[in-house]
């Protein structure tokens, strides 16, 4: 059995990698390790990229200016509505507050928010500082709501109190506190979608493939959503979550208050997105669905991989690496390479949990370095000594794969191109394809070679 | 491939200029040295515009202005007064002489009439050279080389061995030729460059203006060249004007053509011949230049790769610009020479083969003598999105917003800094790609937004027609009037649809209650059912088969069809896509008009009816309860000034757009009957085209149900005293918000359901064949990806027939609760069994020795296999069918 060749990491970090053979596993859902360059992000950034996508909410960033700058319209999510989500609001607390106190200059916020738009919705985040002074966060909105009808809901979410997971489940808690507001309704037959948040449209995308097989979607959470769909979502049939690692709560949630079971679903690549649907329509207990859906998928899936047949050509026996936030989208990932002909031979997150980091050491060739909330350094010598010809990550890591003559794929918020769905598996294909043979590779090997 | 234009005997749009002025480019490389056009006025004129807003210099360049009898008789006169001018007037040193078509064409013979002035008084110590540069003998490219060529040919004759390097140019811009420059003097090369045009046209700022070109090659170094020890040749394209080629036959001095360093490579090959005739390695500086650039070439490559452009202008440029484009991986789908060039396709064809080749493309042209048109024509065909070349392709880029184009080359005049573009060497590559990759992140930056909006949200948003049906005018709108029952009443033979996919509204009217499911009620805010906009287009295309007098559509809620826009969009635009004919005609409050208005003309609504029941805001709040706006709900006056406000600058944007607005009212006795008239002079005067002054319908549970009801007299007296300001409608039914047919005869109850098609009913699913159901133990949902043990829920799924259903989601109490857990196993196992009883297979990622004999002896296989979910299923059920005894089964290595 190969061994992981380890020199030159820190010692703490060692047991959070692996090989995907090792019996033992390796260690994760644990704090960073300090001074390590963790690529995590904050608990508020959790909770603000779940919540960010409603399109008609305003978001109010209750802290110094930091936390409302870096994230002002920062997600690629889109909108068919109104775009207030892509404004930053924030208090910009100045020392004196922090001493004094910022709650005045929330209730001040609130007000001017109130004035000039007639928000129907508005989200208070309290960032380190607020945790901190301890502003009366929850009273503040409370007060407010009550003298101006609308529904204004506080999401505590300090950075130290905890990892992005942390804010994922903020967020879900604030989605719940939102569509607790709604007066009960009629149960309806169509169903929700969690956790898909409308970048580059993968929202439209899906929603186009349940319309085609005859699902009704009674609310998106939270791609391309709004204040009055979200609180239309406890009338839903049946929940299907995408992003388990940020919604998987929620859906736990919503079965227990709202009594909607949940089934999870993956629209990355082909097989998934056949599967996905195909389950949704038996979920449903819908024939009419489960014919149509068999039919469509049958018919796209049919399409795509004839579409997908000459880059796979190009792209065969190619290696990844692959280092995203969560597990799931890792798993996902692995087989979607997979599709392509192309070998995992690194598989890293920054929140994984235990579980899925057993499915990945399943799931990946053996001898491939699995790792968590790994750090800089260990990307650049695992990208190394594995041979990988392209990264996929966030943008944090791109620089990085560049230096090492990596080719790179934005699997982030960022990104500007679907990847979801049959047309996403495509476009997939054509960027993979577009970067890890781009010619400017043979530049630096020849360099290499002087 | 080449010369395959759109016309065989028309330029359309030229992407070339003419040969004198690339002759007198040259001549401005020559210190001292001014130049004459041997022509007619214009050519020197339109010659010295170009050239002044691409260098922002003066330019002065002499014409020997040739008249009609200078045509005729010839124009020796001509040019030897022009000469004599120009000397006296800037006393140069060098006085290059550059033919037209014209002095051409007559058959001037300008080197003897030049032979002529040498004794002239006038012209002491003055030189001449002359170059023959008519317009249809080549292009700028081809007089810069012929220019510098006669330049070369006429001084160079010392043959005497020196230690300098010759460099013959092509076109450059000032500041890449002082790149050059810079490189050799990095080597330590001592050079004479010719032409140089570095200073003359890119000078400096000196407080006293010298009008004559004070730097540039002197004519004492170009004596010298003959007798040099090397001559690099900076491009690849000067065949028969070869200067270098020139001086290696007639002095032997040895000579290497490289290409324009654009891009790595031939920056490298350039670098590599300095460095070995200089003999010294290549300095850090150097070095440090190339290494950026090769990692900013990685930076940007994923944005260059998806660029797919066209690459336009003199070869040398063409050439260099495609090699930079292959080596950073843009797609040069077109590469276009304005001037004859068949070398091209030879040199490129390689290099572009191999980028097609990973790019899946399936062609690429190389085409030469290309005019706009037909580079246009290229850029729509083949989908391309970016255009390199010089500023004349910005009409193409204007026209086509779908290409950016990136400025290279000459001449760059709708801009500043043509004279200090530098895309050569390794600095000046990386900025050419730098912008190309800006170019298409700002394409993307912007657009990327609403082409992914158009091309996915509701299956793909089909862009609103702007052909003909669509398009209204006054006159269409009137021909639509005459079969719109609502709006003429002889039009009561024609039919209309409402279609109720508008349920939500904004306001509460004080005699509303908007009410569902009620097929016996007919009054507006009444309907059975709110269709979806499919739903709405399935019914319209049904009851337009049954229906064939139906003119109209339109949506009257049941709420307010502006509270619904995206639906009565959608719901619009579906059906222009199947009937290009039928009027759109719509009812609103009016409160949301002014933000829909524009839309409600692009969809081609022709008709648009408003609700206006006050004319003032006292009245407005006895009227309306409440107004929902922009999340505030607005009472009172405020409510009703808003509302208001809102009608009326609706009405005026539309009525001046061509709609044809018809305005109602109800009439509410004791609450606006006073103010009737008022409320239709007002609507007039925005442009409403008629009033429908209404009854009153009470309805049970509105604050208005006691109100007292006007007598159909004197409804009719109200309706006849306001026909004198407005025409007035008589004929109104007040139908519901899903009346079909005509007015009198509502046959809506006869289409009732019939947008679902068949009925739902519930059809269960049948199978004769032997189901297998099967327990998945799955964290993700989408793998078997869970311990038996450890699973806290449980996939059923059933397979027959190779077919796989997931069935439901079954919660169970964990078998095992981690290494110190050992009570009560038996218990859990038996709720577990308990719960999965009815399954003939677990299947899980791994399970204990124990819990899998137990299952076993209850006669429920257990599968340990790694897979996806559905494809486990199916391989179990597989075995399973193979299987006398039921096993645990490893099938997973």
């Amino acid at each position: 059995m190969k061994q992981l060749e380890t020199t030159g990491l820190l010692d703490e970090r060692q047991k959070f990698i692996c090989l995907s053979g090792d019996k033992a596993g390796l260690k994760c859902e644990s704090d960073s390790v300090a001074g390590a360059i963790s690529q995590r992000a904050c608990v508020y950034c959790g909770a603000r990229v779940v919540l960010n996508p409603i399109t008609d909410a305003y978001h109010i960033i209750h802290g110094p200016i930091g936390c409302a700058s870096y994230t002002w319209d920062l997600r690629g999510s889109l909108t068919s509505g109104v775009e207030t989500y892509r404004n930053a609001f924030s208090t910009d607390l100045q020392e004196k507050d922090v001493i004094f106190g910022g709650g005045k200059k929330l209730t001040g916020a609130i007000d001017e928010i109130v004035l000039k738009f007639h928000p129907k919705l508005i989200f208070v985040y309290a960032t380190c500082i607020v945790g901190v002074i301890g502003d009366d966060v929850e009273s503040i909105c409370k007060a407010a709501e009550k003298k101006y009808g609308i529904i204004v809901i506080p999401v505590k979410s300090p950075g130290f109190s905890g990892n992005k997971s942390t804010g994922y489940r903020l967020a879900c808690d604030a989605l719940l506190e939102l569509m607790s507001c709604a007066r009960p309704a009629e149960k309806s037959i169509g169903i929700n979608i969690l956790g898909d948040f409308n970048l580059s449209g993968e929202m439209w995308i899906i929603s186009e493939y349940l319309k085609k097989i005859g699902v009704n979607i009674v609310s998106r959470i939270t791609g391309d959503s709004t204040c009055d769909e979200i609180m239309k979502a406890p009338t839903a049939a049946l929940n299907i979550v995408q992003c388990a690692g940020s919604m998987g709560y929620l859906a736990n949630r919503m079965e227990e208050i709202y009594g909607i079971p949940f089934i999870k679903v993956s629209f990355f690549g082909i097989e998934d997105t056949t599967n996905s649907l195909l389950r949704i329509a038996y979920a449903l207990h819908d024939g009419k669905a489960v014919e149509k859906a068999k039919n469509f998928t049958d018919k796209k899936s049919k399409e795509t991989a004839s579409l997908l047949e000459p880059y796979k050509r190009l792209l065969h026996d190619r290696k990844a690496a692959i280092y995203v936030g969560g597990g799931y989208k890792a798993i996902s990932l692995i087989r979607q390479f997979r599709e392509l002909g192309i070998r995992s031979v690194m598989v890293g997150t920054q929140t994984g949990k235990k579980d899925e980091y057993e499915v990945i050491r399943e799931l990946a060739d053996p001898g491939t370095v699995v790792l968590d909330d790994a750090n800089p350094a260990e990307l650049e010598k695992f990208m190394r000594q594995t041979g990988a010809d392209i990264l996929v990550g966030g943008v944090k890591e791109r620089p990085l794969a560049y230096k090492l003559a990596v080719a790179f794929c934005d699997h982030n918020h960022e990104r500007k191109q679907p990847l979801a769905g049959y047309d996403g598996a495509v476009n997939f294909a054509k960027e993979i394809n577009m970067t890890i043979n781009s010619p400017v590779w043979k530049l630096l090997k020849e360099e290499a070679a002087v | 491939m080449g010369g395959n234009k759109n016309y065989t005997n028309l330029t359309v749009n030229p992407c070339k200029m003419c040969m004198p002025l690339g002759a007198v480019t040259a001549f401005y490389g020559i210190e001292g040295c001014m130049s004459i056009i041997h022509g007619s006025q214009g050519c020197s004129t339109y010659i010295r515009r170009h050239m002044a807003t691409h260098y922002n210099e003066p330019i002065d360049i002499a014409s020997s202005s040739l008249t009609e009898q200078g045509t005729v008789y010839g124009g020796e006169q001509n040019l030897i007064a022009g000469i004599k001018n120009l000397v006296r007037q800037y006393s140069p040193k060098v006085v290059g002489v550059a033919t037209t078509c014209l002095a051409e064409t007559i058959g001037e013979d300008v080197p003897r009439i030049l032979q002529k002035l040498k004794y002239d008084p006038d012209c002491a110590d003055l030189e001449l050279v002359s170059v023959a540069s008519p317009g249809y003998g080549g292009t700028q490219f081809e007089g810069f080389l012929a220019a510098t060529l006669a330049v070369v040919k006429q001084f160079a004759d010392d043959k005497t061995p020196n230690s300098d390097v010759n460099i013959v140019a092509t076109y450059m811009s000032p500041a890449e030729m002082r790149y050059i420059k810079d490189l050799f003097d990095a080597f330590g090369l001592t050079y004479i460059l010719v032409p140089d045009i570095s200073d003359n046209l890119d000078n400096v700022y000196n407080p006293v203006y010298s009008k004559l070109p004070q730097r540039g090659t002197k004519i004492l170094d170009i004596h010298r060249m003959a007798g040099a020890r090397f001559t690099v040749e900076i491009g690849l394209f000067s065949g028969e004007y070869s200067a270098a080629r020139y001086l290696n036959k007639e002095f032997g001095v040895p000579f290497e053509s490289v290409p324009l360093p654009v891009g790595l490579r031939a920056t490298d090959r350039l670098i590599k011949l300095l460095s070995r005739l200089s003999g010294r390695p290549v300095p850090e500086h150097l070095k440090r230049q190339r290494g950026r650039y090769l990692d900013a070439m990685v930076d940007a490559h994923k944005y260059c790769g998806e660029a797919r452009a066209v690459i336009y202008g003199e070869p040398e440029t063409v050439y260099a610009v495609t090699n930079l484009c292959c080596e950073c991986g843009v797609f040069p789908a077109v590469v276009a020479c304005g001037s004859k060039c068949k070398e091209l396709n030879g040199l490129l064809g390689d290099d572009i083969s191999k980028i097609s080749a990973v790019r899946l493309e399936s062609r690429y042209d190389i085409i030469d003598e290309a005019d706009f048109d037909k580079i246009a024509q290229l850029i729509k065909d083949r989908g391309l999105n970016l255009m390199i070349g010089n500023s004349d392709g910005r009409r193409v880029a204007e026209k086509l917003p779908q290409v950016t184009l990136v400025r290279t080359g000459f001449p760059v005049h709708d801009r500043v800094g043509g004279q200090r573009q530098l895309h050569v060497g390794y600095e000046g590559s990386l900025r050419l790609m730098d912008e190309i990759a800006n170019a298409m992140l700002n394409r993307r930056e912007t657009t990327y937004r609403k082409e992914l909006f158009d091309k996915y949200y509701n299956g793909g948003v089909k862009p609103i027609q702007t052909a003909a049906p669509s398009a209204l005018t006054p006159e269409k709108v009137k021909e639509k009037t005459k079969t719109h029952p609502c709006y003429d009443c002889s039009a009561c033979g024609s039919a209309r649809i409402h279609l109720p996919v508008a349920p939500a509204c904004n306001i509460q009217c004080n005699y509303c209650s908007r009410k569902f499911d009620c097929a016996n009620e007919s009054r507006p805010g009444v309907t059975s059912g709110v269709l979806s906009p499919e739903e709405a287009v399935k019914k319209y295309l049904e009851v337009k088969k049954k229906v064939p007098n139906l003119s109209v559509v339109g949506i009257a809620g049941p709420g307010d069809a502006l509270a619904n826009f995206e639906k009565t969009k959608e719901t619009l635009l579906k059906i222009r896509a199947v009937d290009p004919d039928v009027t759109f005609c719509l009812s609103t409050n009016g409160l949301m008009l002014p933000f829909y208005a524009a839309s409600l003309v692009e969809i081609g609504v022709s008709h648009v009816t408003v609700t206006v029941n006050a004319a003032d805001e006292a009245t407005g709040a006895k009227i309306y309860r409440f107004v929902n706006y922009f999340g505030k709900q607005l009472k009172g006056e405020e409510a009703a000034r808003t509302l208001l406000n809102n009608q009326l600058s609706g009405i005026r944007f539309l009525s001046a757009k061509g709609v044809a607005i018809k305005v109602n009212i109800v009439l509410l006795k004791g609450i606006n009957d006073g103010q009737i008239d008022r409320i239709v002079k007002t609507v007039k005067d925005c442009g409403a085209m008629i009033t429908n002054i209404m009854q009153l319908i009470p309805v049970k549970g509105c604050p208005f149900e006691t109100l007292e009801l006007p007598s159909n007299k004197e409804l009719n007296l109200v309706r006849k005293n306001c026909g004198e300001i407005l025409p007035q409608m008589y004929h109104c039914r007040q139908c519901r918000a899903d009346a079909i047919g005509t007015l009198d005869n509502d046959i809506s109850i006869d289409f009732r359901g019939s947008e679902n098609g068949e009925q739902k009913d519930g059809e269960r699913m049948t199978d004769e064949e032997q189901v297998l159901r099967f327990a998945v133990a799955s964290k993700s949902g989408m793998i078997v990806d869970s311990h038996f043990g450890h699973a806290k829920e449980f996939y059923i799924y059933e397979c027959s027939k190779n077919e796989v259903r997931f069935v439901e989601k079954r919660a169970v109490s964990k078998y095992c609760g981690g290494p110190e857990c050992d009570d009560d196993q038996e218990d859990k196992i038996d709720g577990i069994i308990e719960k999965l009883g009815d399954c003939d297979g677990i299947i899980c990622m791994r399970i204990g020795v124990m819990p899998g004999r137990i299952l076993q002896d209850k006669g429920i296989a257990v599968f340990s296999i790694y897979d996806r979910v559905e494809d486990s299923v199916r391989k179990a059920a597989q075995l399973l069918a193979e299987m006398p005894e039921r096993n645990i089964v490893k099938t997973d290595s």
